[in-house]
């Protein structure tokens, strides 16, 4: 009886502090995602159109580590003895994703354009034993500087 | 080609499903299967105890030694009298195998049969009862589990839970656990009917060995009044000893119906 009660505690401890951040991290990347809009950032691996001369280039990245909380991590165990889409993990991965590229922009607010952008992820505890799992999500990409922005922003 | 500034209007990565229906869904699913299973695998172990016979089981026991852990035995004294009083039911109730008493100091009002010849009781029980013949009874009531092997279908419908509960949680989950300790609640039912059995059991033991049935009741009607005390109606739920009333009632009705007297108890030296 006393395990059950910590579990059911531990649940809605999980799904009502779980959501409360979910919120306030989507609040929060979606308003930075408007703000950082006009920098684009791009998969392709040249500059998009006609664009200035290239005064230099730079490594940039963005990473971040989420944990799951309680609640998904029960939904996802669950969603292994049934197969379909675990869809607990669905916000958790995008907000992670998203929140990657908005470091990475981030980084380097004063980059004309980001090319040849690459997302990578890794669960950094696979909730093996201690049960926590948290998942990581890494952006990269070259961030280029044209020739006219390069006198107002010196190499670094 | 040029970059036009702007963002998604709609998320599509994310379902926008409500997560908490999705969860009673899966849940719900889980534990019928898991009920559906214990259920027709109880029916199994019933099936296969039928089928185990005592010598075998006593052969079986013999050779795996079954480490239970209740509690240090502190009162050797109290626990050879005891072994005396249950070796003195022999005649009446005969097993294949001997039954080792074995005393624990608790306050704990109960005593148990385990798998291997066991039989554990907890010293709070000889508090609770004032004549030899209400303690004999509840010996007797013990015996009676082995006489109808409840110890082996306990055992068995608990490996069936463990096995189940490992199956669809994996082993060293937390829920495995809860799963198995909310579970046995529901085995109160059967566990009632078995109960009532191992009392008629020890209802004519108890006749054969002192030729009357008096202090039968007498651990029931002591908790039946302590009970009284705090009336705490879930008590009744998750006991999974039958209501004490019933179970008192049931005992006079069968001693009547068979025929035992009821005469004085003797008091309880210990």
């Amino acid at each position: 009886m006393e395990s059950l009660t910590i579990f059911l505690i531990l649940l809605a401890l999980g799904f009502v502090f779980g959501k409360l951040a979910e919120g306030r991290h989507y609040r929060s990347v979606q308003a930075r995602e408007e703000m950082l809009v006009r920098l684009p950032a791009t998969s392709c691996k040249k500059p998009m159109g006609n664009s200035p001369p290239i005064s230099h280039a730079q490594l940039v990245h963005g990473h971040v580590v989420i944990s799951v909380d309680y609640f998904k991590q029960i939904m996802a165990g669950l969603r292994n003895l049934f197969g379909g889409t675990i869809q607990a993990y669905e916000t958790l991965l995008d907000r992670a994703r998203r929140e990657a590229v908005l470091r990475l922009k981030e980084s380097c607010p004063t980059a004309n354009e980001i090319l040849n952008l690459r997302i990578e992820t890794s669960s950094i505890s696979k909730g093996g034993g201690d049960r926590i799992g948290c998942v990581e999500v890494l952006a990269y990409g070259t961030a280029i500087y044209y020739q006219q922005a390069s006198s107002q922003h010196p190499r670094p | 080609m040029n970059y036009q500034p702007s963002l998604p209007e709609h998320n599509d990565n994310v379902s926008h499903q409500r997560p908490v229906r999705e969860f009673f869904v899966l849940i719900t699913g889980v534990l019928v299967f898991v009920f559906i299973g214990y259920w027709v695998l109880g029916l199994f172990v019933d099936v296969a105890v039928d089928y185990l016979s005592s010598e075998q089981e006593a052969k079986l026991f013999s050779k795996v030694a079954i480490n239970w852990d209740f509690g240090e035995e502190l009162m050797p004294e109290e626990q050879a009298k005891l072994q005396g009083l249950v070796d003195a039911f022999k005649p009446c109730l005969s097993l294949p195998y001997p039954i080792t008493v074995s005393l624990v100091k608790s306050e704990v009002v109960n005593a148990m049969a385990v798998p291997g010849g066991k039989m554990v009781v907890f010293s709070g029980l000889l508090e609770s009862v004032s004549s030899t013949n209400g303690l004999m009874f509840i010996l007797a009531h013990e015996l009676g589990h082995f006489k109808n092997r409840d110890h082996l279908r306990l055992m068995g419908r608990g490996i069936v839970l463990s096995i189940l509960a490992m199956l669809a949680f994996g082993g060293d989950s937390g829920i495995s656990d809860i799963l198995v300790s909310t579970i046995n609640l529901r085995t109160a039912k059967y566990s009632q009917s078995r109960e009532s059995q191992a009392d008629h059991t020890a209802l004519r033991t108890l006749h054969c060995h002192f030729g009357h049935v008096g202090g039968a009741t007498e651990l029931f009607e002591t908790l039946k009044s302590q009970e009284e005390g705090f009336d705490f109606e879930m008590l009744h739920y998750f006991s999974t000893h039958p209501e004490l009333q019933q179970r008192i009632d049931d005992l006079h009705q069968l001693a009547q119906e068979l025929g035992f007297p009821v005469q004085e108890t003797k008091d309880l030296v210990f």
